[in-house]
């Protein structure tokens, strides 16, 4: 397996760890909270609400902007 | 001609909707007093306690140093805003916790809201359009992204769009496999990047996310649905 396979097999690992907790927020009583419910908690504050939204404007900017 | 300072009641009476809580307050002013100037200074600098302004600090210089400084210009005046704004609500009314006051609904009626909702589609469905055709890096694309992201931070920063209820204490453990995932994946890409041959150049060996999505952002279709998605992230944070 080559060092290129490995990273993103690493990256697979992860995005099925997401989907993995989010189907088990929403699909079973297992004690996992949804990614929407630890965003709405982190948003609670405004520094967290703002620093939720920032996050977001940087993906914009990294994948597009100058 | 001297002014009698408000009591705490007086305060709850003019500011209903920010009180934290008598005793929690009552601590607070103990501990930053905002009539002497060492407290004036330390209530102006409070902002300087919550993490986020730190993260967006570290931000600012990663990416400055990384070559992209319009991107760490951005995060620093965010990071010297929140500083600033916290800072001024702390020295006005130093009981005031940074909880936002949710707005009320502007959109409550159905039909006003199906409007807007339409508006909202078709505006971005017209904004991927046009900024998924411009090339990637170029100043019009540019543009467009700091114009939108700040819309959506300004909007972000007057508190949420609607009331939403408290959730309640988030389940621990739970949370903490949130947290594993997700510090996890960045950290591999951490990884990916510092085994670059060096930050801005790419590597196969050791792809980062950007680098598996160049093909797909090469092309003007590509930029678009992507931008659609992001779009979407946008709204659905917005309306969190």
């Amino acid at each position: 397996m080559t060092a290129h396979n490995v990273t993103i097999a690493g990256y697979l690992v992860a995005v099925a760890g997401i989907v993995l907790l989010q189907v088990l927020a929403t699909r079973t009583r297992a004690p996992v909270p949804s990614l929407g419910d630890l965003l709405t908690r982190a948003m609670r504050s405004r520094t967290g609400r703002v620093g939720v939204l920032v996050a977001w404007a940087w993906i914009g900017l990294h994948f597009f902007a100058r | 001609m001297s002014r009698a300072a408000p009591s705490p009641e007086d305060r709850h009476a003019q500011h209903p909707g920010t009180d934290t809580g008598g005793a929690a307050a009552g601590s607070a002013e103990a501990v930053v007093d905002p009539v002497r100037p060492a407290g004036r200074v330390l209530a102006a600098l409070s902002g300087l306690r919550e993490p986020v302004v730190w993260v967006l600090l570290l931000i600012a210089f990663f990416t400055a140093v990384s070559g992209k400084p319009v991107d760490g210009v951005l995060m620093l005046i965010v990071a010297t805003g929140l500083v600033w704004d916290a800072g001024r609500r702390a020295l006005r009314h130093p009981e005031a916790g940074s909880e936002p006051v949710a707005r009320r609904s502007r959109l409550a009626g159905g039909r006003r809201r199906l409007v807007a909702v339409t508006a909202l589609l078709a505006g971005g469905a017209v904004y991927a359009g046009v900024v998924g055709s411009f090339s990637r890096y170029s100043w019009p694309a540019t543009a467009g992204i700091i114009g939108l992201g700040t819309i959506v931070v300004l909007i972000g920063w007057h508190g949420p769009l609607r009331a939403r209820p408290d959730g309640g204490r988030l389940p621990l453990a739970g949370t903490l496999a949130w947290i594993v995932v997700l510090v996890a994946g960045c950290l591999w890409e951490l990884a990916a990047l510092l085994q670059q041959p060096s930050i801005t150049t790419d590597s196969y060996s050791h792809p980062t996310i950007s680098t598996l999505t160049d093909p797909m952002l090469a092309t003007s279709p590509g930029r678009s649905i992507v931008l659609l998605g992001w779009l979407a992230l946008g709204w659905y944070l917005v309306e969190r």
